[in-house]
């Protein structure tokens, strides 16, 4: 038996148990006592399906509530199957989950659920984010604005805070999130037609996390500072409001940090 | 240097696994634990609430960092990525041991989330040996393995796991976290011997030993850590620690978490046993 070749067969018994996969992951295991080299493959499979599915639930709270567990486990099935982990960390896999129901049929009908599978991926990214005082991707302080000669004022590139995360939605998925939170005791009812929604998600210093609607041009305003463009380029995209009402706001709550001229 | 913010590193006395529902509990009340184990997995992210929890609980605590992702049993490449990771976490939580399991995880670079068994036999040895030097050297630092529980025997095995283990030990130098429940779910699973198992073991090599509960099932026991640790694991526990001393011991439950209160019960009964046996 060549160790690496089985480790291959036992992982393709495991995520594609075709008759075939079963036999080659069973070749060179013992049948002893009351169970069937399968049968012992089976007790492994459960196991491993079972410690991913737990740490999607994990990740997916609202989703895996809103279709209830079994469901939710039986929506991942062939989700396993198709998207291998490639980290040891598992708190990485779940990136293309949003995607995966989009496309998965017999969900269809709740129209919001990919959706609230976004929200809760930038969620989790925004919780796992590198904190902002381990991050140097700013060169300059907020404070050296005030030393920034008009030449460079155009070339000026803000910095976001690390979690920051943006997303828009055609259903208020915000509040389905909270409607699906431990201890909500609010209105019971969402609207689906009420319109877009453009959110804003992080994690403040205190590690307490945010999800804040935001205005059409504040969402205009984030996505272009989280796209890198220079202040001189964003003062020529369209507002209904002065730019500095919106960059003075950035500012003071904490989501700009710093800045780079360009 | 950090040290100083730290208490001693050095552990005795029954841990305990440290679970995201009793963060709160551990920091406000300060409950009298000699040592926390905390996954290192858990803690790989770039920042964030869980590490900075890990600091604070290091300031009152010593720890020890529990890996299953070192994929050490694995025929692919060690990853280098993890492992620079586990070292920077190391260096900050000053843990007073590292430990993985003689298990494999991943595949083509394909991670299972699982420890998954190994033939025992000459071959398996080196790999393993290899592997577990590397990453002594690359961690700088000794790294304790630790016996998994298992489902399925190879007919390639030509060695008993606790041959397996001892050869292990000598070999590579690594030492030893012994998993009393594992041997026990082992051993009904694949009818052996649990104190032959533990009397074959090279008591100096033994740091830190793990108890939990395994649940029950038609034709085998299944690994859960879900109950109370089960009294024929107690048994196999007295025998341990006649043989190894006073060990630090760890009480692992991973699902169906109980409250805190419980879990601490099951520390101090940990301890009766190791203080009345080990004089
Ligand atoms: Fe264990």
């Amino acid at each position: 038996m060549n160790l690496k070749k089985w480790q291959q067969d036992f992982y393709q018994g495991i995520f594609h148990p075709s008759q075939n996969n079963i036999q080659l992951a069973c070749q060179g295991i013992n049948t002893t006592g009351n169970l069937s080299a399968s049968q012992r493959l089976d007790i492994y499979r459960d196991s491993i399906l079972g410690g991913i599915t737990d740490g999607l639930s994990g990740v997916f709270p609202v989703c895996e509530n809103l279709v209830g567990s079994q469901y939710f486990s039986h929506m991942l099935t062939d989700f396993l199957k198709q998207n291998p982990s490639y980290s040891p960390d598992l708190g990485n896999y779940g990136a293309l989950l949003p995607n995966y129901i989009a496309q998965f049929k017999p969900a269809k009908d709740l129209v919001y659920l990919p959706e609230v599978a976004k929200l809760e991926w930038l969620w989790h990214k925004a919780f796992n984010a590198s904190d902002v005082h381990n991050n140097n991707a700013a060169i300059y302080t907020l404070e050296q604005l005030a030393s920034i000669t008009e030449n460079e004022q155009g070339r000026i590139q803000f910095v976001l805070q690390p979690s920051i995360q943006l997303m828009q939605s055609d259903y208020p998925i915000h509040l389905i999130w909270e409607m699906n939170q431990d201890n909500y005791d609010g209105q019971k009812q969402v609207d689906l037609n009420e319109g877009e929604v453009n959110l804003l998600i992080f994690r403040a210093p205190d590690y307490s996390m945010h999800i804040n609607p935001l205005n059409k041009d504040e969402f205009i305003f984030y996505q272009a500072l989280q796209a890198g463009l220079i202040f001189l380029d964003i003062a020529k995209l369209t507002f209904t409001a002065p730019i500095e009402t919106l960059l003075a706001p950035a500012i003071q709550s904490g989501l700009i940090i710093g800045f780079n001229i360009a | 240097m950090s040290q100083l913010k730290f208490k001693s590193n050095a552990i005795y006395g029954a841990g305990l696994g440290l679970r995201a529902s009793h963060y709160q509990e551990v920091l406000s009340s300060k409950p009298n634990i000699p040592w926390f184990e905390l996954l290192a997995d858990n803690y790989m992210s770039d920042g964030g609430l869980p590490i900075e929890r890990a600091h604070k609980i290091r300031q009152n605590y010593p720890i020890t960092l529990h890996c299953v992702g070192m994929s050490l049993g694995s025929c692919d490449p060690l990853n280098i990525n993890y492992l620079t990771r586990l070292k920077a976490l190391s260096e900050k939580l000053e843990p007073a041991y590292i430990s993985d399991h003689l298990a494999w995880a991943s595949i083509d670079g394909q991670y299972t989330h699982d420890l998954l068994p190994l033939p025992y036999n000459a071959h398996t040895l080196d790999h393993m040996c290899e592997r577990i030097s590397k990453v002594q050297e690359f961690l700088g630092r000794t790294i304790l393995i630790e016996n998994p529980s298992s489902y399925l025997t190879f007919e390639e095995s030509d060695m008993t796991e606790w041959d397996f283990i001892s050869q292990m030990a000598k070999i590579s130098g690594c030492e030893l976290l012994v998993d009393i429940n594992n041997i026990y779910v082992s051993s009904i699973n694949h009818k052996f011997d649990p104190l032959h198992y533990v009397a074959s073991l090279p008591a100096e090599k033994v740091k830190e030993l793990h108890l939990a509960g395994f649940t029950k099932m038609d034709n085998y026991l299944l690994d859960t850590h879900s109950e109370k640790v089960h009294p024929p694991v107690w048994q196999l526990y007295r025998a341990a620690i006649k043989q190894f001393g006073a060990t630090p011991t760890l009480i692992e439950w991973d699902s169906d978490v109980p409250d805190f209160a419980t879990l601490h019960q099951e520390a101090l009964t940990a301890e009766r046993h190791m203080w009345a046996l080990s004089q």
